[in-house]
Protein backbone atom coordinates (compact mmCIF):
# COMPACT_ATOMS: atom_id res chain seq x y z
CA UNK A 1 0.00 0.00 0.00
CA UNK A 2 2.89 2.34 0.74
CA UNK A 3 4.14 1.84 -2.82
CA UNK A 4 0.80 2.99 -4.23
CA UNK A 5 1.11 6.18 -2.20
CA UNK A 6 4.73 6.82 -3.04
CA UNK A 7 5.22 6.20 -6.74
CA UNK A 8 8.61 7.53 -7.81
CA UNK A 9 8.31 10.98 -9.41
CA UNK A 10 10.48 9.80 -12.32
CA UNK A 11 7.94 7.06 -13.14
CA UNK A 12 5.12 9.66 -13.18
CA UNK A 13 7.19 11.89 -15.48
CA UNK A 14 8.04 9.07 -17.90
CA UNK A 15 4.45 7.76 -18.04
CA UNK A 16 3.13 11.29 -18.64
CA UNK A 17 5.74 11.95 -21.33
CA UNK A 18 4.76 8.77 -23.20
CA UNK A 19 1.03 9.38 -22.79
CA UNK A 20 1.37 12.97 -24.09
CA UNK A 21 3.72 12.10 -26.96
CA UNK A 22 1.77 9.24 -28.55
CA UNK A 23 -1.42 11.23 -29.40
CA UNK A 24 0.71 14.13 -30.67
CA UNK A 25 2.41 11.76 -33.11
CA UNK A 26 -0.69 9.71 -33.93
CA UNK A 27 -3.84 11.81 -33.24
CA UNK A 28 -6.91 9.86 -32.13
CA UNK A 29 -9.50 12.49 -33.13
CA UNK A 30 -11.69 12.55 -30.00
CA UNK A 31 -14.82 14.66 -30.76
CA UNK A 32 -15.15 17.98 -28.93
CA UNK A 33 -18.05 19.98 -27.52
CA UNK A 34 -18.02 23.72 -28.20
CA UNK A 35 -18.11 25.84 -25.06
CA UNK A 36 -20.64 28.74 -25.05
CA UNK A 37 -17.87 31.15 -24.01
CA UNK A 38 -15.80 30.24 -27.09
CA UNK A 39 -18.80 30.27 -29.41
CA UNK A 40 -19.60 33.81 -28.21
CA UNK A 41 -16.26 35.09 -29.58
CA UNK A 42 -16.89 33.31 -32.88
CA UNK A 43 -20.41 34.74 -33.16
CA UNK A 44 -19.18 38.29 -32.54
CA UNK A 45 -16.64 38.04 -35.37
CA UNK A 46 -19.21 36.39 -37.64
CA UNK A 47 -21.46 39.39 -37.03
CA UNK A 48 -18.84 41.99 -38.09
CA UNK A 49 -18.94 43.80 -41.41
CA UNK A 50 -15.73 43.24 -43.46
CA UNK A 51 -16.39 46.41 -45.45
CA UNK A 52 -16.01 48.82 -42.56
CA UNK A 53 -15.21 47.07 -39.28
CA UNK A 54 -11.73 47.01 -37.74
CA UNK A 55 -10.81 44.83 -34.75
CA UNK A 56 -8.26 45.69 -32.06
CA UNK A 57 -6.12 42.88 -30.63
CA UNK A 58 -4.35 43.60 -27.35
CA UNK A 59 -1.46 41.13 -27.40
CA UNK A 60 -0.44 40.88 -23.76
CA UNK A 61 1.25 37.49 -23.54
CA UNK A 62 4.77 36.16 -23.82
CA UNK A 63 6.28 32.80 -24.82
CA UNK A 64 6.49 32.14 -21.07
CA UNK A 65 2.80 31.23 -21.18
CA UNK A 66 3.53 28.60 -23.81
CA UNK A 67 1.23 27.45 -26.56
CA UNK A 68 -1.69 27.72 -24.15
CA UNK A 69 -1.65 31.48 -24.77
CA UNK A 70 -0.45 31.51 -28.37
CA UNK A 71 -2.98 29.23 -30.06
CA UNK A 72 -6.02 31.42 -29.24
CA UNK A 73 -4.87 34.58 -31.12
CA UNK A 74 -3.69 32.42 -34.02
CA UNK A 75 -7.17 30.88 -34.32
CA UNK A 76 -8.95 34.26 -34.03
CA UNK A 77 -6.65 35.96 -36.56
CA UNK A 78 -7.27 33.08 -38.96
CA UNK A 79 -11.00 33.68 -38.62
CA UNK A 80 -10.56 37.44 -39.16
CA UNK A 81 -8.54 36.81 -42.32
CA UNK A 82 -11.09 34.26 -43.56
CA UNK A 83 -13.77 36.92 -43.26
CA UNK A 84 -11.58 39.72 -44.66
CA UNK A 85 -11.77 41.80 -41.49
CA UNK A 86 -8.93 44.25 -40.83
CA UNK A 87 -7.16 44.26 -37.47
CA UNK A 88 -4.62 46.21 -35.47
CA UNK A 89 -2.46 44.80 -32.69
CA UNK A 90 -0.95 46.64 -29.74
CA UNK A 91 0.61 45.47 -26.46
CA UNK A 92 0.23 46.92 -22.99
CA UNK A 93 0.94 44.05 -20.62
CA UNK A 94 4.30 42.76 -21.82
CA UNK A 95 7.15 43.87 -24.06
CA UNK A 96 6.98 40.44 -25.74
CA UNK A 97 3.62 41.27 -27.33
CA UNK A 98 4.97 42.88 -30.53
CA UNK A 99 7.25 39.89 -31.19
CA UNK A 100 4.37 37.47 -30.70
CA UNK A 101 2.31 39.53 -33.16
CA UNK A 102 5.19 39.53 -35.65
CA UNK A 103 5.14 35.72 -35.62
CA UNK A 104 1.51 35.72 -36.71
CA UNK A 105 2.13 38.49 -39.25
CA UNK A 106 5.12 36.67 -40.83
CA UNK A 107 2.86 33.74 -41.69
CA UNK A 108 0.14 36.01 -43.10
CA UNK A 109 2.59 37.95 -45.27
CA UNK A 110 3.88 34.68 -46.74
CA UNK A 111 0.28 33.97 -47.74
CA UNK A 112 -0.05 37.28 -49.57
CA UNK A 113 -1.82 39.46 -47.02
CA UNK A 114 -0.59 43.07 -46.94
CA UNK A 115 0.89 44.73 -43.88
CA UNK A 116 -0.62 48.15 -43.31
CA UNK A 117 -3.70 47.39 -45.39
CA UNK A 118 -5.06 44.21 -43.78
CA UNK A 119 -3.38 44.54 -40.39
CA UNK A 120 -0.76 46.49 -38.46
CA UNK A 121 1.35 46.06 -35.36
CA UNK A 122 1.58 49.20 -33.22
CA UNK A 123 4.11 47.69 -30.79
CA UNK A 124 4.37 48.07 -27.04
CA UNK A 125 3.02 51.02 -25.07
CA UNK A 126 4.41 51.40 -21.54
CA UNK A 127 2.12 52.23 -18.64
CA UNK A 128 -0.22 49.22 -18.52
CA UNK A 129 -3.64 50.38 -17.24
CA UNK A 130 -2.88 54.04 -17.81
CA UNK A 131 -1.60 53.33 -21.32
CA UNK A 132 -4.83 51.47 -22.10
CA UNK A 133 -6.82 54.55 -21.13
CA UNK A 134 -4.54 56.89 -23.06
CA UNK A 135 -4.75 54.76 -26.21
CA UNK A 136 -8.52 54.38 -25.81
CA UNK A 137 -8.97 58.15 -25.84
CA UNK A 138 -6.49 58.80 -28.64
CA UNK A 139 -5.43 55.86 -30.80
CA UNK A 140 -2.95 58.09 -32.65
CA UNK A 141 -1.03 58.65 -29.40
CA UNK A 142 1.22 55.86 -30.72
CA UNK A 143 3.10 57.86 -33.38
CA UNK A 144 4.70 54.97 -35.30
CA UNK A 145 4.21 51.22 -35.72
CA UNK A 146 6.92 48.56 -35.21
CA UNK A 147 8.18 49.12 -38.78
CA UNK A 148 8.61 52.86 -38.33
CA UNK A 149 5.53 53.81 -40.40
CA UNK A 150 3.48 56.77 -39.22
CA UNK A 151 0.38 55.37 -37.53
CA UNK A 152 -1.83 58.11 -38.95
CA UNK A 153 -0.74 57.20 -42.51
CA UNK A 154 -1.44 53.45 -42.29
CA UNK A 155 -4.42 52.55 -44.53
CA UNK A 156 -5.81 50.23 -41.85
CA UNK A 157 -5.85 53.09 -39.32
CA UNK A 158 -7.94 55.41 -41.48
CA UNK A 159 -11.07 56.43 -39.61
CA UNK A 160 -9.69 55.24 -36.26
CA UNK A 161 -9.40 57.99 -33.68
CA UNK A 162 -10.62 56.52 -30.41
CA UNK A 163 -11.27 53.01 -29.18
CA UNK A 164 -14.96 53.47 -30.02
CA UNK A 165 -14.01 53.35 -33.70
CA UNK A 166 -13.08 49.68 -33.32
CA UNK A 167 -16.01 47.32 -33.86
CA UNK A 168 -14.60 44.78 -31.43
CA UNK A 169 -11.71 44.61 -28.96
CA UNK A 170 -10.16 41.36 -27.81
CA UNK A 171 -7.33 41.00 -25.34
CA UNK A 172 -5.01 37.98 -25.40
CA UNK A 173 -3.19 37.72 -22.12
CA UNK A 174 -1.82 35.41 -19.46
CA UNK A 175 -4.14 36.75 -16.78
CA UNK A 176 -7.40 38.60 -16.33
CA UNK A 177 -8.72 41.66 -18.18
CA UNK A 178 -9.56 43.97 -15.24
CA UNK A 179 -7.62 46.92 -16.63
CA UNK A 180 -9.63 46.82 -19.86
CA UNK A 181 -12.90 46.53 -17.96
CA UNK A 182 -12.07 49.44 -15.64
CA UNK A 183 -10.65 51.80 -18.27
CA UNK A 184 -12.50 50.95 -21.48
CA UNK A 185 -15.40 48.51 -21.26
CA UNK A 186 -17.41 50.11 -18.46
CA UNK A 187 -16.74 53.81 -19.12
CA UNK A 188 -16.79 53.64 -22.94
CA UNK A 189 -19.13 50.74 -23.67
CA UNK A 190 -16.83 48.84 -26.04
CA UNK A 191 -17.65 45.32 -27.28
CA UNK A 192 -14.96 43.28 -25.54
CA UNK A 193 -13.82 39.65 -25.25
CA UNK A 194 -10.72 37.98 -23.92
CA UNK A 195 -8.43 35.05 -24.60
CA UNK A 196 -6.22 33.76 -21.84
CA UNK A 197 -4.43 30.71 -20.47
CA UNK A 198 -6.64 27.91 -19.13
CA UNK A 199 -5.84 28.52 -15.46
CA UNK A 200 -7.13 32.11 -15.64
CA UNK A 201 -10.60 31.21 -16.95
CA UNK A 202 -12.24 30.75 -13.50
CA UNK A 203 -11.20 34.32 -12.58
CA UNK A 204 -12.85 35.73 -15.73
CA UNK A 205 -16.18 33.89 -15.34
CA UNK A 206 -17.70 36.65 -13.09
CA UNK A 207 -17.05 39.24 -15.82
CA UNK A 208 -18.49 36.96 -18.51
CA UNK A 209 -21.63 36.25 -16.54
CA UNK A 210 -22.09 39.96 -15.78
CA UNK A 211 -21.88 40.72 -19.53
CA UNK A 212 -18.81 42.93 -19.28
CA UNK A 213 -16.76 40.35 -21.18
CA UNK A 214 -18.80 39.06 -24.13
CA UNK A 215 -16.72 35.97 -24.83
CA UNK A 216 -13.84 34.03 -23.29
CA UNK A 217 -11.24 31.81 -24.90
CA UNK A 218 -9.29 29.69 -22.46
CA UNK A 219 -6.13 28.06 -23.70
CA UNK A 220 -5.64 25.15 -26.06
CA UNK A 221 -9.11 23.64 -25.65
CA UNK A 222 -10.85 26.90 -26.67
CA UNK A 223 -8.48 27.36 -29.59
CA UNK A 224 -9.23 23.81 -30.74
CA UNK A 225 -12.96 24.45 -30.50
CA UNK A 226 -12.52 27.72 -32.40
CA UNK A 227 -10.56 25.99 -35.16
CA UNK A 228 -13.40 23.50 -35.52
CA UNK A 229 -15.96 26.32 -35.72
CA UNK A 230 -13.89 27.85 -38.53
CA UNK A 231 -13.59 24.43 -40.23
CA UNK A 232 -9.82 24.74 -40.14
CA UNK A 233 -8.28 22.39 -37.55
CA UNK A 234 -4.81 23.60 -36.56
CA UNK A 235 -2.34 23.29 -33.73
CA UNK A 236 -5.03 23.57 -31.05
CA UNK A 237 -7.03 20.62 -32.36
CA UNK A 238 -3.86 18.57 -32.76
CA UNK A 239 -3.04 19.03 -29.08
CA UNK A 240 -6.44 18.14 -27.67
CA UNK A 241 -5.97 14.36 -27.75
CA UNK A 242 -2.75 14.77 -25.79
CA UNK A 243 -4.57 16.98 -23.29
CA UNK A 244 -7.30 14.35 -22.85
CA UNK A 245 -4.76 11.62 -22.26
CA UNK A 246 -2.82 13.85 -19.87
CA UNK A 247 -5.96 14.51 -17.81
CA UNK A 248 -6.79 10.80 -17.72
CA UNK A 249 -3.33 9.81 -16.51
CA UNK A 250 -3.39 12.49 -13.78
CA UNK A 251 -6.80 11.18 -12.63
CA UNK A 252 -5.38 7.65 -12.68
CA UNK A 253 -2.46 8.64 -10.42
CA UNK A 254 -4.79 10.57 -8.06
CA UNK A 255 -7.04 7.49 -7.82
CA UNK A 256 -4.00 5.25 -7.24
CA UNK A 257 -2.75 7.45 -4.42
CA UNK A 258 -6.17 7.53 -2.77
CA UNK A 259 -6.68 3.76 -3.04
CA UNK A 260 -3.28 3.27 -1.40
CA UNK A 261 -4.17 5.83 1.30
CA UNK A 262 -7.51 4.21 2.20
CA UNK A 263 -6.15 0.68 2.14
CA UNK A 264 -3.24 1.56 4.42
CA UNK A 265 -5.67 3.43 6.73
CA UNK A 266 -7.93 0.39 6.86
CA UNK A 267 -4.92 -1.84 7.56
CA UNK A 268 -3.92 0.33 10.55
CA UNK A 269 -7.50 0.39 11.96
CA UNK A 270 -7.93 -3.43 11.73
CA UNK A 271 -6.33 -5.13 14.78
CA UNK A 272 -3.75 -7.72 13.80
CA UNK A 273 -5.15 -11.28 13.88
CA UNK A 274 -3.57 -13.67 16.41
CA UNK B 1 6.15 67.83 -0.77
CA UNK B 2 5.84 64.31 -2.29
CA UNK B 3 2.84 63.70 -0.02
CA UNK B 4 1.22 66.92 -1.25
CA UNK B 5 1.81 65.93 -4.90
CA UNK B 6 0.30 62.50 -4.18
CA UNK B 7 -2.76 64.06 -2.55
CA UNK B 8 -3.35 66.69 -5.27
CA UNK B 9 -2.89 64.28 -8.18
CA UNK B 10 -5.06 61.58 -6.63
CA UNK B 11 -7.85 64.08 -5.90
CA UNK B 12 -7.71 65.34 -9.50
CA UNK B 13 -7.82 61.78 -10.87
CA UNK B 14 -10.74 60.86 -8.63
CA UNK B 15 -12.71 64.01 -9.45
CA UNK B 16 -11.96 63.71 -13.18
CA UNK B 17 -14.37 60.80 -13.36
CA UNK B 18 -17.26 62.61 -11.68
CA UNK B 19 -16.97 66.27 -12.71
CA UNK B 20 -17.43 68.26 -15.91
CA UNK B 21 -16.89 71.88 -16.88
CA UNK B 22 -13.81 74.09 -16.58
CA UNK B 23 -12.15 74.72 -13.23
CA UNK B 24 -12.12 78.55 -12.68
CA UNK B 25 -8.41 79.05 -11.97
CA UNK B 26 -6.88 76.76 -14.60
CA UNK B 27 -9.54 77.22 -17.29
CA UNK B 28 -9.87 73.56 -18.31
CA UNK B 29 -11.97 70.71 -16.91
CA UNK B 30 -10.53 68.06 -14.65
CA UNK B 31 -11.18 65.25 -17.18
CA UNK B 32 -9.20 67.30 -19.75
CA UNK B 33 -6.44 67.91 -17.22
CA UNK B 34 -6.20 64.20 -16.48
CA UNK B 35 -6.44 62.99 -20.07
CA UNK B 36 -4.26 65.71 -21.58
CA UNK B 37 -1.50 65.97 -19.00
CA UNK B 38 -1.49 63.51 -16.10
CA UNK B 39 -2.20 60.40 -18.18
CA UNK B 40 0.68 61.01 -20.66
CA UNK B 41 3.03 61.79 -17.73
CA UNK B 42 2.15 58.47 -16.16
CA UNK B 43 3.05 56.67 -19.39
CA UNK B 44 6.43 58.43 -19.50
CA UNK B 45 7.07 57.57 -15.85
CA UNK B 46 6.20 53.92 -16.59
CA UNK B 47 8.70 53.88 -19.46
CA UNK B 48 11.36 55.20 -17.09
CA UNK B 49 10.44 52.46 -14.63
CA UNK B 50 11.54 49.92 -17.26
CA UNK B 51 14.93 51.67 -17.49
CA UNK B 52 15.14 51.70 -13.70
CA UNK B 53 14.55 47.94 -13.62
CA UNK B 54 17.44 47.42 -16.05
CA UNK B 55 19.74 49.66 -14.00
CA UNK B 56 18.78 47.78 -10.83
CA UNK B 57 19.46 44.44 -12.53
CA UNK B 58 22.90 45.64 -13.69
CA UNK B 59 23.80 46.92 -10.21
CA UNK B 60 22.76 43.71 -8.42
CA UNK B 61 24.51 41.37 -10.83
CA UNK B 62 27.63 43.54 -11.20
CA UNK B 63 27.96 43.25 -7.42
CA UNK B 64 27.67 39.46 -7.65
CA UNK B 65 30.43 39.34 -10.28
CA UNK B 66 32.84 41.78 -8.61
CA UNK B 67 32.53 39.99 -5.24
CA UNK B 68 32.59 36.56 -6.93
CA UNK B 69 29.56 35.44 -4.97
CA UNK B 70 28.19 31.91 -5.38
CA UNK B 71 27.06 31.20 -8.99
CA UNK B 72 28.48 34.55 -10.14
CA UNK B 73 29.00 33.05 -13.59
CA UNK B 74 25.22 33.09 -14.12
CA UNK B 75 25.19 36.80 -13.32
CA UNK B 76 27.88 37.25 -15.96
CA UNK B 77 25.82 35.34 -18.54
CA UNK B 78 22.75 37.40 -17.63
CA UNK B 79 24.56 40.72 -17.99
CA UNK B 80 26.24 39.68 -21.25
CA UNK B 81 22.87 38.60 -22.65
CA UNK B 82 21.21 41.80 -21.47
CA UNK B 83 23.84 44.03 -23.07
CA UNK B 84 24.16 42.12 -26.36
CA UNK B 85 20.43 41.63 -26.83
CA UNK B 86 19.66 45.18 -25.71
CA UNK B 87 22.22 46.65 -28.12
CA UNK B 88 20.91 44.46 -30.96
CA UNK B 89 17.33 45.50 -30.23
CA UNK B 90 18.30 49.19 -30.12
CA UNK B 91 20.05 48.88 -33.48
CA UNK B 92 16.97 47.19 -35.01
CA UNK B 93 14.68 49.89 -33.60
CA UNK B 94 16.89 52.70 -34.92
CA UNK B 95 17.21 51.07 -38.35
CA UNK B 96 13.73 49.78 -39.20
CA UNK B 97 14.67 49.41 -42.88
CA UNK B 98 17.52 46.97 -42.20
CA UNK B 99 15.55 43.78 -42.80
CA UNK B 100 18.52 41.44 -42.28
CA UNK B 101 19.15 42.78 -38.79
CA UNK B 102 15.44 42.53 -37.96
CA UNK B 103 15.34 38.94 -39.27
CA UNK B 104 18.37 37.97 -37.17
CA UNK B 105 16.86 39.62 -34.12
CA UNK B 106 13.64 37.62 -34.66
CA UNK B 107 15.76 34.51 -35.12
CA UNK B 108 17.24 34.89 -31.61
CA UNK B 109 13.81 35.54 -30.16
CA UNK B 110 11.95 32.79 -31.99
CA UNK B 111 14.55 30.05 -31.81
CA UNK B 112 16.38 30.65 -28.52
CA UNK B 113 14.33 32.75 -26.10
CA UNK B 114 10.89 31.54 -27.07
CA UNK B 115 11.61 27.75 -26.91
CA UNK B 116 13.34 28.23 -23.54
CA UNK B 117 10.36 30.06 -22.08
CA UNK B 118 7.83 27.69 -23.63
CA UNK B 119 9.83 24.69 -22.38
CA UNK B 120 9.79 26.08 -18.87
CA UNK B 121 6.00 26.41 -19.06
CA UNK B 122 5.66 22.88 -20.46
CA UNK B 123 7.59 21.49 -17.47
CA UNK B 124 4.65 22.61 -15.32
CA UNK B 125 2.59 19.73 -16.73
CA UNK B 126 4.98 17.28 -15.07
CA UNK B 127 5.09 19.16 -11.78
CA UNK B 128 1.29 19.45 -11.75
CA UNK B 129 0.90 15.71 -12.40
CA UNK B 130 3.30 14.83 -9.60
CA UNK B 131 1.90 17.43 -7.17
CA UNK B 132 -1.72 16.37 -7.87
CA UNK B 133 -0.85 12.75 -7.16
CA UNK B 134 0.74 13.64 -3.81
CA UNK B 135 -1.61 16.41 -2.66
CA UNK B 136 -5.08 15.22 -3.70
CA UNK B 137 -5.84 12.80 -0.85
CA UNK B 138 -9.36 12.52 0.57
CA UNK B 139 -8.14 13.07 4.15
CA UNK B 140 -11.19 15.06 5.30
CA UNK B 141 -14.44 16.53 3.93
CA UNK B 142 -12.86 19.69 2.50
CA UNK B 143 -10.09 17.74 0.75
CA UNK B 144 -12.68 15.30 -0.65
CA UNK B 145 -14.82 18.14 -2.07
CA UNK B 146 -11.69 19.66 -3.64
CA UNK B 147 -10.64 16.30 -5.06
CA UNK B 148 -14.05 15.54 -6.60
CA UNK B 149 -14.33 19.08 -8.04
CA UNK B 150 -10.86 18.83 -9.57
CA UNK B 151 -11.65 15.51 -11.23
CA UNK B 152 -14.99 16.77 -12.56
CA UNK B 153 -13.37 19.92 -13.98
CA UNK B 154 -10.57 17.90 -15.58
CA UNK B 155 -13.05 15.51 -17.19
CA UNK B 156 -15.29 18.38 -18.30
CA UNK B 157 -12.43 20.34 -19.84
CA UNK B 158 -10.97 17.47 -21.87
CA UNK B 159 -12.82 16.04 -24.90
CA UNK B 160 -12.39 12.53 -23.51
CA UNK B 161 -14.66 13.51 -20.59
CA UNK B 162 -17.69 14.07 -22.81
CA UNK B 163 -16.89 10.79 -24.55
CA UNK B 164 -17.13 8.98 -21.19
CA UNK B 165 -20.29 10.82 -20.12
CA UNK B 166 -21.86 13.67 -22.08
CA UNK B 167 -22.85 15.56 -18.89
CA UNK B 168 -19.25 16.16 -17.69
CA UNK B 169 -18.90 19.50 -19.60
CA UNK B 170 -22.27 20.65 -18.18
CA UNK B 171 -21.14 19.83 -14.65
CA UNK B 172 -17.82 21.59 -15.25
CA UNK B 173 -19.63 24.69 -16.52
CA UNK B 174 -21.94 24.65 -13.46
CA UNK B 175 -18.92 24.42 -11.14
CA UNK B 176 -17.39 27.44 -12.94
CA UNK B 177 -20.62 29.43 -13.04
CA UNK B 178 -21.92 28.85 -9.53
CA UNK B 179 -19.46 27.84 -6.76
CA UNK B 180 -16.42 29.28 -8.54
CA UNK B 181 -18.11 32.56 -9.43
CA UNK B 182 -19.44 33.02 -5.90
CA UNK B 183 -15.95 32.66 -4.47
CA UNK B 184 -14.34 34.81 -7.19
CA UNK B 185 -16.85 37.63 -6.66
CA UNK B 186 -16.27 37.57 -2.90
CA UNK B 187 -12.53 37.77 -3.55
CA UNK B 188 -12.94 40.59 -6.08
CA UNK B 189 -15.10 42.67 -3.78
CA UNK B 190 -12.75 42.06 -0.85
CA UNK B 191 -9.73 43.02 -2.97
CA UNK B 192 -11.50 46.15 -4.26
CA UNK B 193 -12.30 47.32 -0.72
CA UNK B 194 -8.72 46.52 0.33
CA UNK B 195 -7.20 48.49 -2.55
CA UNK B 196 -9.56 51.42 -1.84
CA UNK B 197 -8.35 51.50 1.75
CA UNK B 198 -4.72 51.27 0.58
CA UNK B 199 -5.31 54.17 -1.85
CA UNK B 200 -6.94 56.25 0.84
CA UNK B 201 -4.01 55.63 3.20
CA UNK B 202 -1.57 56.65 0.46
CA UNK B 203 -3.59 59.76 -0.41
CA UNK B 204 -3.72 60.90 3.19
CA UNK B 205 -0.03 60.22 3.75
CA UNK B 206 -0.57 57.47 6.30
CA UNK B 207 1.12 54.93 4.03
CA UNK B 208 4.56 56.20 3.01
CA UNK B 209 6.45 53.09 1.96
CA UNK B 210 6.17 54.12 -1.73
CA UNK B 211 8.39 57.10 -0.92
CA UNK B 212 11.07 54.82 0.47
CA UNK B 213 10.82 56.32 3.97
CA UNK B 214 9.64 53.30 5.92
CA UNK B 215 6.17 51.89 6.53
CA UNK B 216 3.07 53.62 7.77
CA UNK B 217 3.40 56.38 10.34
Amino acid sequence: MEKMQNVDTRIIYIVLLIVLSVPLLRPIGIPMQISPMTRAVYDIIEGLNPEKDVVLLSMDYSPGAGLDAEVCPVAVVEHLMQRGIKWIAISFGTTDGPMMTNRIIADLEQRGYKYGEDFANLGYMAGEENAVRLFALDCLSVPTDVRGNKTSELPVMQGIKTIKDFAFVIQFSMGTPEMWIRQVVDPMGVLFATGTVTVSVPSIVPYYNSGQVKGVMGGVSSAAQYELLCNKPGRGAAMMDAQSMGHLIIIFFIALGNIGYFMSKKGKETPPSK
Amino acid sequence: MPLLITLVISVIVMLSRITTGPVPVIGISLPELFEGYISPWMTVVSAFALCLASVNLIMVHSGNISRKRQDWVYSLILLATLIIYGAFCTYVELNPNNETAAANYSLIYNYILSPLMTGQWACLAFYVASASYRAFRARNLEATVLLISAILVMLGAAPVGSLIWSRFPTIQQWLLDVPNMTGQRALLIGAAIGSFVACLRTMLGIERSHLGIGGSS
